[in-house]
């Protein structure tokens, strides 16, 4: 590699969501403060900015006013302060209203809006402060020296399909830069490594995921209130199954429309994004949209297992924060506002470390120490044992979680944890058995995957090897007789086929990964973990915008 | 070898809706792109400069933020770029635009090589690369889809044509556009980009290229347009569906009725 192709910096942050802007926002105020030089990168794998951000979105805009504290809030785009909410149990045919609206739940003083503008709005406001931000760049490969992370690669581009280089090869930039701030949103490719690598989930339970499929809508004004939010349970899933969908009133005449269904089921025939099409055939949800107009598309993971799960946040010259460390809190199912607390956090530990000129881990372990001390962790610690309640059934999983808030959320387990498996862990032998009831699609009110796809705005140059990773395909046979190819199912964007030989029925995977909308399942869920997803070309992908 | 390349900053068709009252195209917040055949221009540009050494220089007319098409190319590993800006040169037509682009290559000098792409997806006219070669007065090669050799300052090209292609011989400097089989374009790297965030723009001003003011907008604008339609539909094709032999056998006798 010639130093033609390198960078260097003080920090680098892969990823450009909200935790990895806060981060790089909150650095840049503590380097101007104290007279020291601005030397913070993030490197974003989207073509703009938002463009892979997928959200509900309710959020509590409280720690955006704690990052940006002369910041007007107002001038968020797409915000709507939460006017109405209600938690329904459905029935094939009817919704029952909660009796009670659990105060972990509540959504009073929060907005709906579009994480995907206010990342780009964030971005706006970073930059001005000096970050330096490059969209449509991805962080291929981790770069180490001496046992220790030293910074990335970004991927090269002008390579054919067996990646080969061709006239139009460009090579990989080296980023190096003395921390690195993994903010890659969920399951990220490069934190997935690292994690690995350095035992960081030793003695921790699992990471498990949920997948939300959702979708923008364009109604009538008047069929939807702008700012109420509905969270229902139940159908269409059997009550052995987690996952509930969501409807927020975006605006007057837009309305979200999601389904997250968690990833620790075990049917191989289940289906998340069959799910949001028979969610939608409810008639509490049909009526909502019957004379609407679908606007938008889009998919991803979100990592559930809460604290216990959560890695080990810091080693020598690197930090998680955000989805890519897992930091969600359930069960208000929310993770931005502590990803960017997370994020502020590690900002001040990078801060003290650059300027001791120390960045090992010994140093870094403030960013922990700090962060345990936030109203965040709390968060996180009170619903420590929340998503290990619903592993088996809806109805004994809420008896679990009413002791669980009586004892604080300890549980009744006797270490106060309670344990998790992984979602590939789950799944059952295929049989006729597992088969779901076939969604009526009419492209119309619901979509296949193909048709819903398009609204993803997805595209990949089709000049590049292949970014879903198989490690062997004699697995995919094993796979495809005992499971009948999990992956044809839960994968929202059809990147998987099977097909079968007309004469011998013998089963093969047909990889479409241009199809693909960056949600990992198949690197979380695939039974036999066969699958790696690695970022494919800068720039490609879908195209969020305001998701 | 010192190589221009023109280029032209469009909206991104895929993204734009068409509103169903009206049926005008819906601009609003639909972002920017450089015109996806000039990137071919682009990339010829800069494989001959790898090629033969020199300098290529981007060269554009827009409103202000056509800088982002510039920055774009600048990316890609083009030395430098000028961008033509003025609000005497608002509602140009093809005759105007290539008049007030030839002015600033007039300006620029010493060049061997002018590289357009072959059209312009919003307007899809494809004259302003022959109209800034006639203005010029300079050869042109339209359609090219291979550059065969440069030497002695002559220059060798395969031109498509609606029946195969052509071999054309041209002394230097010379015009070409460019179409996509000429190449498959690079993508930028980061260390193109981050060149392109600092990178000066030169912008040049109806004064700086010496335009005569009756050339340039409106003023220097004869086209009128008349009408705007979409024309009919071509008819589908013919499916043969079912057995290989079958279908084969069908579309022979349907291709005899219509080849005598």
């Amino acid at each position: 590699m010639s130093n033609d192709n390198l960078i260097e910096t003080d920090v680098l942050v892969i990823g450009g969501g909200p935790a990895g802007l806060a981060f790089a926002i909150h650095y840049a105020d503590l380097s101007k403060k104290n007279n020291l030089p601005i030397k913070v990168m993030i490197l974003e794998k989207a073509a703009v900015l938002g463009n892979h951000t997928l959200s509900g979105a309710v959020m509590n805009l409280k720690n955006i006013s704690q990052l940006l504290p002369d910041v007007d809030l107002t001038t968020i785009p797409t915000q709507t302060p939460v006017q109405q909410e209600e938690i329904l149990f459905l029935t094939k045919k009817n919704a029952f209203a909660l009796p009670f609206h659990p105060k972990a739940m509540s959504n009073k003083g929060n907005h709906i809006l579009s994480l995907g503008a206010m990342v780009r709005w964030l971005g706006q406001i970073a930059e001005q402060k000096g970050v330096e931000i490059f969209a449509g760049v991805a962080g291929h490969e981790p770069i180490f020296e001496n046992g220790k992370l030293v910074g990335v690669f970004t991927g090269a581009s002008g390579l054919d399909h067996e990646g080969k280089p061709m006239a139009n090869y460009q090579p990989p930039t080296e980023v190096r830069a003395k921390i690195i701030i993994l903010a890659e949103g969920s399951r990220g490719h490069l934190t997935k490594k690292l994690i690995e690598k350095y035992s960081l989930a030793q003695d921790k339970n699992p990471q498990v995921y949920s997948l939300g499929v959702k979708e923008v809508w364009e109604v009538p004004e008047g069929a939807f209130l702008q700012g109420r939010v509905c969270h229902t349970l139940g159908f269409p899933l059997s009550s052995d199954q987690f996952g509930g969908g969501f409807v927020y009133g975006f605006s007057k005449t837009q309305v979200v429309i999601g389904f997250c269904s968690g990833l620790d089921y075990s049917n191989p025939a289940f289906d998340p994004h069959g799910a949001l099409q028979m969610y939608k055939t409810h008639p509490r949800i049909a009526g909502i949209i019957k004379n609407g107009k679908l606007i938008k598309y889009g998919a991803k993971n979100i990592p559930e297992g809460g604290l216990f799960s959560l890695p080990k946040l810091y080693h020598d010259n690197f930090m998680l924060i955000g989805d890519a460390a897992g930091m969600v809190a359930m069960p208000s199912l929310k993770g931005i506002h502590l990803g960017i607390k997370a994020g502020m956090t590690a900002a001040q530990a990078a801060f003290e470390a650059i300027k001791a000129q120390d960045t090992s881990k010994e140093t870094l372990s403030l960013y922990e120490k700090l962060f345990k001390d936030t109203p965040e962790y709390r968060e996180l610690y009170a619903s420590r044992n929340f998503r290990q309640c619903f592993t088996s059934n809806l109805y004994f999983g809420f008896l679990k979680f009413g002791i669980n808030l009586i004892t604080g959320g300890r549980g009744l387990s006797l270490s106060g944890k309670s344990k998790l498996e992984a979602d590939y862990k789950h799944c059952e032998t295929a049989s006729k058995d597992n088969h779901l009831p076939k969604v009526a699609f009419d492209n119309k009110m619901l979509f296949d995957k193909e048709a819903d796809l398009f609204f993803s705005g997805t595209k990949h140059n089709e000049e590049q090897p292949c970014h879903i990773l198989i490690s062997s395909r004699d697995t995919c046979v094993d796979c495809i007789e005992r499971f009948e190819a999990p992956c044809q199912h839960f994968c929202p964007a059809q990147v998987f086929e099977l097909s079968r030989d007309a004469q011998t029925n013998k089963g093969k995977i047909i990889l479409h990964p241009s199809n693909c909308v960056h949600c990992k399942t198949c690197d979380i869920k695939d039974p036999f973990q066969n699958v790696t997803w690695v970022p494919p070309y800068g720039a490609d992908g879908p195209q969020y915008d305001n998701m | 070898m010192n190589i221009i390349i023109c280029v032209k900053q469009v909206p991104d068709t895929s993204e734009v809706r068409i509103d169903p009252v009206t049926n005008n195209l819906v601009r609003d917040g639909v972002k920017s792109i450089v015109n996806p055949f000039d990137m071919y221009a682009i990339e010829e540009g800069l494989r001959l400069k790898e090629k033969f050494g020199g300098k290529v220089t981007v060269l554009t007319m827009g409103p202000p933020q056509a800088e982002a098409a510039l920055r774009e190319a600048i990316s890609l590993g083009c030395d430098e770029a000028v961008l033509v800006s003025d609000r005497a040169f608002a509602g140009s037509d093809t005759l105007a635009t290539s008049y007030t682009l030839s002015k600033a290559i007039e300006k620029i000098k010493d060049y061997d090589l002018i590289i357009c792409g072959k059209q312009a997806i919003d307007g899809d006219t494809a004259q302003v690369g022959p109209g800034i070669a006639a203005t010029l007065d300079i050869p042109q090669i339209n359609y090219v889809r291979k550059v065969e050799e440069i030497k002695d300052q002559t220059i060798t090209a395969e031109r498509v044509t609606e029946e195969g292609y052509e071999v054309i011989q041209s002394t230097l400097p010379c015009l070409l556009t460019v179409v996509k089989e000429i190449n498959n374009p690079r993508l930028p790297s980061l260390k193109g980009k981050m060149k392109a965030k600092s990178a000066v723009i030169q912008v040049w001003s109806a004064a700086d290229i010496a335009a005569a003011e009756d050339r340039i907008g409106l003023k220097g604008s004869p086209t009128w347009v008349l009408n705007i339609f979409t024309p009919p539909p071509k008819p589908r094709g013919k499916i043969f569906e079912g057995e290989a032999q079958n279908s084969v056998n069908q579309l022979v006798e349907s291709l005899k009725g219509i080849i005598h």
